[in-house]
């Protein structure tokens, strides 16, 4: 088990910005002139220039990446977008080169870069099923093996020889996802694209991946956004920022510092003039923050953690009766509550708010806030979406479960069991 | 596998080399190759009245349109030969030519999209393009063989066979040979250069004409002769009219000359789609 499958060894790639399509040949033609006739060291390829002009042209989608991945691990990649995941995940499927840099591999590879790769919308679904099996490599015997299979897992027996541009997007997707799920590559390399369709679908996917990784022995290489997904699927994770590695172990690990490396950025907004701060003629938002109650503020937040939301905004107009309304919203977007903020008449000058949202409360998972600022306790005079979003982590206490804990919210209520006095035979 | 020397299956890294096909990998994905044939004829002829027939129906119009114009207008003479069969052998042999080299010159502009998600050898694709093109070209060129034998039967014409009857297979598969690669050396330069299409498109018409497919070899002017025989298609729409209708001017010389072209050109072909294939991702 302990046997290395991929090795990634100081993996680069730079990328030319700026119109490829126009003036290349001239490009190329000026490229070839001064590496080849005036013998100079090419600037695309050296990448240790020292104009910044030229500098500013290239962008290092990966810079110096090495890592290892082992039999039967699951691997999760994160970072924000743009940091070099997919390309780090085209580069180990053989779609794109590095430019610098070796991987080295044992074993087939299978990778899923979007929904329905080789789909045709005019072909039936069962041509389907051959030709996008054939091109993610699945063999004649395997497919026949499997047709029914992969039938039953989409659920679309009745349409098998319908056109696909006849089906529902939902279908489709069933469709094409179940075709994946059923390669058997040694190494399964999985970009998030994989995560649409309906909620129950998603499970569905993530189910047959943990599956495959869990129970069959596979190496799987996994990219989302999803924090949950990841933890869920993967035993460890590599962090990639604007293509550097920042961090790479266990994924709990690595997921917390990702976490808390991002966080910041929402968790307080401020603006030190009326001109510069969003609004209009009437308010103008001056801060918004977050203040996690806790003794540790270093610490990625917990759902054991009351949140304090405090801001406070610039009123333009005199003798105004204004109100506020605070929205939390699942990362999903379905607001989870809406308080109000009780009329108040307020003159010019600066007015400030503050609401507390309990600890113990909300469930794991990522939450975003909107403020609507209000007069006459109905007139919407600003109105500002995602104002600050945050993710609060995981924390569970005597309990002897570690699933997804479903639900938005998670109140602690008063909830027990207690043996009842009564016999079991009256 | 040996102590502290790691075996390895694949290695990914900056170089590109020349050649490096791998015979397994590529005999691995011989039902790709054709089912993705099946897909084109399928795709083509998808919610058509006529399908199929279509592989028939075009050659047949532009047979009429070739005799009317070239035969009838032009009146350019076709020796001892029928006019129909004279023009249709030169359109069947054309059109393999012309659909495989413009069939495979897109190969990277119209599955960039698939390229860049999945992992395959890339030389599928065009192989694919040219198989679906050189059916479409049997199914034709037995039509050209119903017509010689109506010809000969009912038309009384009596073509003068010689042992030249070997020589068109031959013809057909170079001429295959030479558009395949040809595209595939296209496809690579379509790929970065997108002007290229259209010069493509225009430059194959204007080729038709320096190739005897509307006319024959042998009734081109002294002085543009050299032109002609420039081109490494002339001695093969020669030897295949020669093979079938009995007349052709065809030298040895002239096929080693062709043979030669279709070696050294494939070989081209093949070493610059593998060295640039993979770099082209990025680019298309």
């Amino acid at each position: 088990m302990s046997d290395v499958v991929i090795e990634v060894e100081e993996l680069s790639k730079i990328y030319r910005l700026g119109s490829i399509g126009t003036g290349s040949l001239r490009q190329d033609l000026q490229r070839w002139w001064t590496t080849s006739v005036l013998k100079k060291n090419d600037l695309f390829f050296s990448g240790k220039d020292t104009n910044a002009a030229a500098q500013r042209q290239f962008l290092w989608a990966l810079q110096n990446i090495s890592f290892q991945v082992k039999q039967g691990e699951a691997l999760g990649i994160i970072g924000s977008n743009g940091s070099g995941k997919s390309t780090l995940l085209k580069i180990i499927s053989r779609i794109v080169r590095p430019t610098n840099g070796l991987v080295r591999g044992k074993g087939k590879v299978s990778s899923l870069l979007e929904v329905g790769t080789g789909f045709h919308q005019e072909l039936s679904g069962r041509e389907n099923i051959y030709i996008s099996g054939y091109i993610l490599g699945m063999s004649k015997n395997e497919i026949q093996k499997k047709f029914d299979e992969i039938v039953a897992f989409s659920g679309v027996e009745k349409f098998i020889d319908t056109p696909v541009k006849r089906y529902s997007s939902g279908m489709y997707v069933r469709l094409a996802f179940a075709v994946a799920a059923h390669l058997e590559p040694d190494i399964l390399i999985v970009d998030e694209v994989l995560a649409v369709g309906d909620a129950d679908f998603q499970k569905k996917c993530l189910g047959k991946m943990r599956e495959v990784s869990r129970a069959d022995g596979r190496t799987i290489l996994f990219v989302s956004h999803s924090m949950q997904a990841v933890k869920n699927l993967c035993d460890k994770a590599l962090w990639l920022n604007q293509g550097k590695m920042m961090a790479s172990g266990p994924v709990s690990h690595v997921v917390n510092s990702y976490l808390s490396g991002v966080q910041q950025l929402k968790l307080k907004q401020q603006w030190a003039t009326p001109d510069e701060a969003p609004g209009n003629d009437l308010v103008r938002l001056k801060s918004v923050e977050l203040i996690p109650q806790t003794a540790n503020p270093d610490e990625p937040l917990d759902i054991r953690a009351a949140l304090t939301v405090r801001f406070q905004f610039w009123n333009m107009s005199d003798d105004v009766l204004l109100s506020a309304g605070l929205h939390l919203f699942t990362y999903g977007g379905d607001c989870i509550f809406d308080v109000p903020a009780p009329a108040t008449t307020c003159d010019k000058g600066i007015v400030e708010g503050e609401c507390t949202i309990p600890g113990n409360f909300l469930n794991d998972g990522s939450y975003y806030i909107s403020l609507i600022i209000l007069r006459d306790t109905s007139v919407v005079l600003y109105h500002y979406e995602e104002c600050l979003s945050f993710e609060l982590e995981d924390y569970r206490e005597n309990i002897q479960w570690y699933g997804k804990w479903s639900g938005a919210v998670r109140p602690k209520l008063p909830f027990a069991l207690k043996q009842s006095k009564m016999a079991l035979q009256e | 596998m040996a102590a502290g020397k790691k075996v390895w299956d694949w290695e990914i890294s900056a170089k590109t080399s020349y050649w490096d096909w791998s015979l397994p990998e590529l005999w691995s994905y011989r039902y790709l190759l054709s089912s993705l044939v099946r897909r084109d004829f399928l795709l083509k002829y998808q919610q058509t009245i006529l399908g199929p027939l279509w592989i028939l129906l075009l050659p047949i119009l532009t047979l009429i349109t070739y005799v009317l114009v070239f035969g009838k207008l032009v009146g350019i003479s076709t020796g001892e030969t029928p006019k129909v069969l004279f023009y249709f052998s030169g359109i069947v042999l054309w059109n393999l030519f012309s659909d495989s080299f413009t069939g495979t010159s897109n190969t990277f502009r119209e599955n960039a999209r698939l390229f860049s998600k999945v992992y395959f050898p890339r030389i599928v694709m065009p192989a694919a393009v040219t198989s679906s093109h050189f059916l479409q070209f049997l199914i034709q060129f037995a039509l050209l063989l119903l017509l010689i034998g109506y010809y000969g039967i009912f038309q009384g014409y009596r073509p003068s066979f010689s042992l030249w009857v070997v020589g068109f297979p031959i013809a057909i598969v170079l001429v295959g040979v030479i558009g395949f690669s040809l595209g595939l050396l296209f496809s690579v330069l379509t790929a970065k250069y997108r002007d290229m299409v259209s010069l493509i498109n225009l430059g194959i018409r204007l080729f038709m004409f320096l190739t005897p497919v509307i006319y024959p070899l042998a009734s081109v002017p002294d002085n543009l002769h050299w032109i002609v025989t420039l081109n490494p298609l002339t001695p093969l729409f020669e030897l295949f009219r020669l093979g079938l209708l009995g007349e052709g001017v065809v030298t040895p010389a002239n096929l080693i000359y062709s043979l030669l072209f279709a070696i050294i050109v494939a070989l081209a072909a093949l070493l610059t789609f593998n060295k640039q294939g993979d770099k082209l991702i990025d680019v298309v």
